[in-house]
């Protein structure tokens, strides 16, 4: 069986999504950042999500013999390899020799989407955790000696 | 060797918090790319805790949910489905509790001396 218990695994999974929503609100933040020439642009992070430990990767039907997987951790960050937005725009400071402007690649409406996912998984980990405590609370109060 | 009401509640409760660890691994990883949900089948898995051996560690053990539709990303966790599982699991805890409750309190009554003294 799991070595880690139900809070310890609503907790994995309470932080993991906190992280990924740190990071949807940093490229949120730099949705219009615009960069000079010759820089690098702002690139939407993506948080990368995996069972922990890692299963064997056996797909028959049942899982690990070493007991499954006990939460959630967040094993990597990479930067979205998107077209990075250019805008026409040659009175800016920061514009090449062809008067475009280079912006960040965040995509608003994609960050959105996924901050709503983010925190329906984050809603539904606290219910779980709430659940848990009632059921705990119930059991405890049962078998007070009256 | 007979079965007492200790040992049966005491499998139910296991089995129980098996699945409340399961349920809540599962919305842990609701986003976790090649997640698959898993589960313990209740019946099977209670009886391996009451010793019965003729139920294989395969057929009580962890394993897939078959119904659960996979996803872009290879995830077929249902948060929806998970939830009202660990509502039912919930309920159903709070009811072998109770039924345990009850039956260690019947046992307490007979042991207790006869306070009318006859």
């Amino acid at each position: 069986m799991s070595n880690m218990d139900i809070f310890g695994i609503v907790g994995s999974a309470l932080d993991a999504q906190n992280q990924r929503m740190g990071a949807i609100a940093s490229n949120l933040a730099n949705v219009d950042s615009i960069t000079p020439p010759g820089q690098q642009p702002y690139r939407a992070h993506e948080v990368v999500f995996s069972a922990a430990p890692v299963a064997d990767g056996e797909d028959d039907g049942t899982a690990s013999a070493s007991g499954p997987d006990a939460g959630v951790q967040v094993v990597d960050t990479v930067q979205s390899n998107a077209e990075p937005v250019r805008k026409y725009d040659p009175s800016s400071p920061d514009a090449d020799s062809t008067g475009y402007v280079t912006g960040s690649n965040v995509s608003q409406a994609e960050q959105m989407v996924d901050l709503i996912d983010s925190s329906n998984s984050y809603s539904a980990s606290v219910a779980v955790l709430q659940q848990a405590s009632r059921v705990d609370q119930q059991i405890i109060s049962s078998f007070q000696v009256t | 060797m007979q079965l007492g009401f200790l040992d049966f509640y005491g499998g139910v409760l296991n089995v129980r918090q098996d699945r409340a660890d399961l349920i809540a691994n599962n919305i842990a990883n609701a986003d976790t790319p090649n997640y698959r949900a898993v589960d313990v089948p209740f019946t099977a898995a209670l009886q391996s805790q009451l010793g019965d051996t003729s139920v294989s560690p395969q057929e009580s053990g962890t394993q897939y949910r078959a119904d659960g539709i996979v996803g872009l990303n290879g995830n077929d966790v249902s948060l929806d489905a998970e939830r009202v599982e660990a509502a039912a699991n919930g309920e159903q805890t709070q009811a072998a509790t109770v039924f345990l409750h009850q039956s260690t309190a019947d046992l307490v009554t007979a042991l207790r001396p006869n306070p009318g003294g006859i």
